[in-house]
């Protein structure tokens, strides 16, 4: 297709003849360019199109500095339209937003085109500045003259000026091509969801029920108190770290605003903010919560042992129980697959058992049907589990084992009452040496990241075992010591000077077992003495770093989260919007977002509970009315939109007019790919709409000054391509 | 010099100097990208954690440290890597077990390229180019070696068949026309 039938195809016809045209014709005088000279102010003003002003900004130096803003602003007031050009140092300032406003109401300007930084900055402070002259907030062009010029182009100065006057032009025709828009108000449900019973969700569920809205809290254990839970004590301070969590618990369990579903998942959640739609499967606990006391006696009598899950294994538990003594809610939960009565169809010793009548074997899993306004995700992490065949033998020595494992060991409610024990002979190790940066760091299994807490947690679990057994010898084979929090540089000190802890830096290349005495030896290269060592241990602890969940990653593609390239949740904006994510009305709290300790989860989980009670708080929330608009004259209901829309907006529906398409304005985000897709062309995007694009795409083709060849050559360009 | 001076240092003190304090004259800034043209990957995304030492077959034996020359690359010391001893074996050991993902046998490879463009040859390069160009193989026909293979049932190395002489001669005429040979200083031994 050339590109006179391409514009032709676009309904630019006046541009057509200009396009295909003789060498003769100097056809920017239909692209709208100018060889006229013109005044910028009576002139173009005349001309039958809206008036148009345009603000360079330069960003201090930011822009300044490599573009000339004088010469892009001489070239912007002989676009046709302009009425306005101004130069300001900071547009975004007051000054320069007094500009603006001045500009409206003295030159009678209709459309505003800011060039300065990319819209995801100041969009919406101009929208509310043109707005508060008078005029639509949509009818505002932002131009990014630094994202996308100045800082790409720093370093070829007069050409990233020719770019800005490009960018800039397009804009102008774009801006007059704009039409008002208006945002819709919707209600917002007073009601959140929680996914995730950690810490971080825990703290957000809280922090929303004392503010006053109902919190659901969504959590697949059958106990809330996620990892924490299992850790024995918590860094810097040595603070234990049930026993801080489960205040917090018990507080959730007991506040009247919250709704506690545990062992449950989150299924399906369709609506938008204000109004989601959640579906909760609760899964067959086969006790009656109701009934369930928590006495243990049905525990006491159930012949099943299993390897307990939240003692890593270590410890055992039977087929019905609780997976730590202060869970939450204290109820107990079968085992389904190590039961003996859905194996065989006997035994129902629990049933016999339990005073209360609480357990029932028939009971079948239950949908609950939810309606809130806003999401907290709060899906938390995994530990990294070392490779099946990897340098460390994590699946061949018994007594090699992760961070996690050691902190079961080390708890005083864990397998062993919290004496530290190896699992080869069951003796106490005198000498244990620390792996760090297992499963981090490292690009050869594709984890970049500093996973932030291994440093920290080997320190504290070193004090802590130095603490038990004063004569163990212990060693930290660390890279680089990460000790950049409160109180962590101190820690690190206390464990060096006071516990005698030995700081080795190098990354273990060779780990070989004594088959006697099943203990290890170590092979590195300490860099800091540049020699080969082998040092000999009786436990090697590896500190493994943090993954994002399994479960975090279902639930990631129910709300259709993306994704950072660390696999984590990504945030809307790294530095202003860090709870935030892309779809409006779900926040992230924990490490769901990234790895982090607890601190930075609490804190993390109280902002994403103040930002979803801005929201509820409002009663209304406005959605932006940059979205898709279906003609339902032209469309044939193939549903090709709804097949490619990431957000499911588009819904096909029966009429009397046979099958046709609509959109849900409040899920659209106005990305276009539907109206990118229709092969009807019934579908236009908001402010994004054909003319609009096609007005920007011919005046970059053509500018000012271009002659009929040069048309002709891009043409030709763009057949070739 | 002060009479302690001399007791303590004496004549040391010179070479001691020299020795023990690196002039930022002696650095070589681009000396990473001069790596990467030679093949190897870019040595500055190296984390110092010493892993390649460790699992390295040869830095058992002899005082070879991997970490080390990658740090001398690093840091531009150019003059230090160039006198490297060529007893890396390319087992990819350390390629395997990298968690910054370089590749430190292949930068030794790219190391010996440059320290070929320097002027600096080992003695034994020049021998084995040398018996390449002569007898078209890099060790040189020895009646030695003709016993064992013997003894080991081997055939006779083809060396003195005329059809071998062919090949030396196109190795010949390939080292001339690539300019191997002034690369290597062997202009002399090689038949035009």
């Amino acid at each position: 297709m050339d590109l006179a039938t391409f514009a032709g195809s676009l309904g630019l016809d006046a541009i057509t003849p200009a396009l295909a045209g003789s060498d003769n014709v100097n056809s920017s005088e239909l692209l709208g360019g100018n060889e006229v000279k013109r005044t910028p102010t009576e002139a173009n003003g005349n001309s039958s199109g809206p008036r148009i002003g345009v603000f360079i900004c330069h960003c201090g130096s930011n822009i300044a500095g490599t573009v000339d803003t004088s010469k892009v602003r001489e070239a912007a007031e002989k676009l046709p339209g302009v009425v306005a050009a101004k130069e300001n140092k900071y547009t975004c300032s007051d000054l320069g937003q007094d500009e603006i406003i001045a500009a409206i109401k003295e030159n009678k300007v209709e459309r505003v085109v800011v060039a300065a930084c990319s819209p995801r900055m100041h969009e919406p402070t101009f929208r509310s500045c043109i707005q508060e002259a008078g005029l639509n907030p949509y009818l505002l062009q932002m131009v990014n003259l630094r994202e996308q010029c100045s800082w790409v182009h720093s370093r070829e100065k007069d050409k990233a000026t020719e770019k800005a006057i490009d960018l800039v032009r397009m804009g102008v025709a774009k801006a007059a091509k704009l039409v008002p828009l208006e945002a819709r108000e919707v209600p917002v449900e007073q009601s959140s969801l929680v996914i995730g019973g950690g810490v971080a969700g825990i703290q957000a569920a809280l922090d929303l029920a004392q503010m006053g809205f109902k919190v659901y809290l969504v959590e697949s254990e059958p106990s809330i108190g996620g990892r924490m839970a299992q850790l024995d004590k918590t860094f810097p301070t040595g603070d234990c770290a049930i026993c801080i969590l489960a205040p917090k618990m018990v507080e959730l369990a007991r506040h009247p605003n919250i709704t506690l579903l545990s062992y449950s998942e989150v299924e399906e959640v369709t609506g938008f903010i204000g109004s989601y739609e959640v579906k909760v499967r609760r899964k067959a606990r086969y006790v009656v919560e109701k009934k369930c006391v928590g006495c243990g006696v049905c525990a006491d009598s159930c012949p099943v042992k299993v390897d307990n899950e939240f003692d890593m294994g270590f410890g055992k538990r039977k087929a019905i129980y609780v997976p730590f003594p202060q869970a939450v809610p204290l109820k107990y939960t079968i085992d389904k697959d190590n039961c003996i009565h859905f194996k065989t169809g006997k035994c129902k010793a629990c049933v016999k058992a339990c005073a209360n009548e609480a357990i029932d074997h028939e009971m079948e899993d239950e949908i609950v049907e939810l309606k809130v306004g806003t999401i907290i995700c709060a899906t938390g992490f995994d530990t990294y589990v070392p490779m099946k065949r990897g340098v460390y033998k994590y699946w061949e020595y018994q007594n090699v084992i992760t961070g996690l494992e050691l902190e079961r060991l080390l708890n005083a409610s864990g397998p062993t009452g919290g004496h530290l024990i190896r699992p080869s002979d069951e003796k106490t190790p005198k000498r244990v040496a620390f792996i760090q940066c297992v499963g981090s760091r490292n690009k050869k299994i594709g984890v970049n990241y500093c996973s932030r807490v291994c440093c920290m947690y080997s320190m504290k679990n070193a004090q802590i075992i130095k603490e038990h057994e004063p004569d163990t010898e212990i060693a930290v084979y660390y890279n680089d010591i990460r000790a950049f929090g409160k109180g962590f540089e101190e820690l690190y000190h206390r464990v060096r000077e006071e516990y005698g802890i030995e700081f080795i830096r190098g990354r273990p290349a060779k780990l070989s077992e004594d088959p006697e005495t099943n203990s290890i030896t170590i092979r590195a290269e300490e860099t800091l003495l540049n020699k080969i060592t082998e040092r000999q241990f009786d436990l090697i602890v590896l500190a493994t770093g943090l993954q994002p969940s399994e479960g975090g990653k279902r639930i990631g593609k129910i709300l259709s989260l993306s994704l950072s390239p660390d696999g984590f949740f990504m945030e809307a904006h790294p530095k202003l919007r860090p709870v935030d994510t892309a779809i409006d009305g779900i926040y992230l709290a924990g490490c769901a977002q990234g790895p982090k300790d607890i601190p930075d989860s609490v804190a993390q989980a109280k902002a994403a509970a103040a930002s979803a009670a801005s929201i509820m708080a409002g009663k209304n929330v406005k959605i932006e009315p940059l979205t898709a608009l279906i003609d339902e004259s032209l469309c044939v209901g193939c549903g090709l939109c709804e097949e490619m829309c990431p957000y499911g907006a588009p819904e096909v529906f029966e009429s009397d007019k046979g099958t046709k398409a609509k959109i849900v304005e409040a899920l659209c985000h106005g990305c276009g790919t539907c109206a990118a897709a229709c092969p009807q062309k019934a579908i236009t995007a908001n402010q994004f709409t054909d003319e609009q694009i096609a007005s920007e795409i011919v005046s970059a083709l053509g500018g000012i000054g271009v002659t009929a060849e040069k048309a002709k050559k891009a043409a030709k360009k763009a057949e070739e391509a | 010099m002060r009479e302690a001076e001399k007791t303590f240092i004496s004549g040391l003190r010179e070479k001691l100097v020299e020795d023990k304090i690196i002039d930022e004259s002696q650095l070589d800034p681009d000396f990473a990208k001069e790596i990467v043209k030679y093949g190897g990957k870019d040595v500055m995304t190296c984390l110092q954690c010493g892993n390649c030492t460790g699992v390295c077959p040869i830095s058992l034996k002899i005082d070879y440290k991997t970490r080390s020359i990658i740090k001398f690359c690093q840091f531009g010391l150019k003059k230090f890597t160039l006198e490297t001893r060529w007893v890396c074996a390319t087992c990819y050991r350390c390629y395997e077990h990298c968690p910054a993902d370089i590749n430190p046998a292949e930068v030794m490879i790219a190391l010996r390229h440059i320290a070929i463009r320097e002027g600096v040859i080992p003695p034994f390069i020049k021998m084995a180019a040398t018996n390449l160009v002569k007898y078209g193989q890099s060790v040189k026909p020895d009646p030695e070696i003709e016993r064992v293979r013997k003894e080991l049932e081997l055939g006779d190395v083809p060396s003195r068949d005329q059809e071998y002489a062919k090949v030396v001669r196109e190795i010949n005429l390939l080292v001339r026309s690539t300019g191997y040979d002034r690369l290597i200083g062997i202009e002399s031994e090689v038949k035009s």
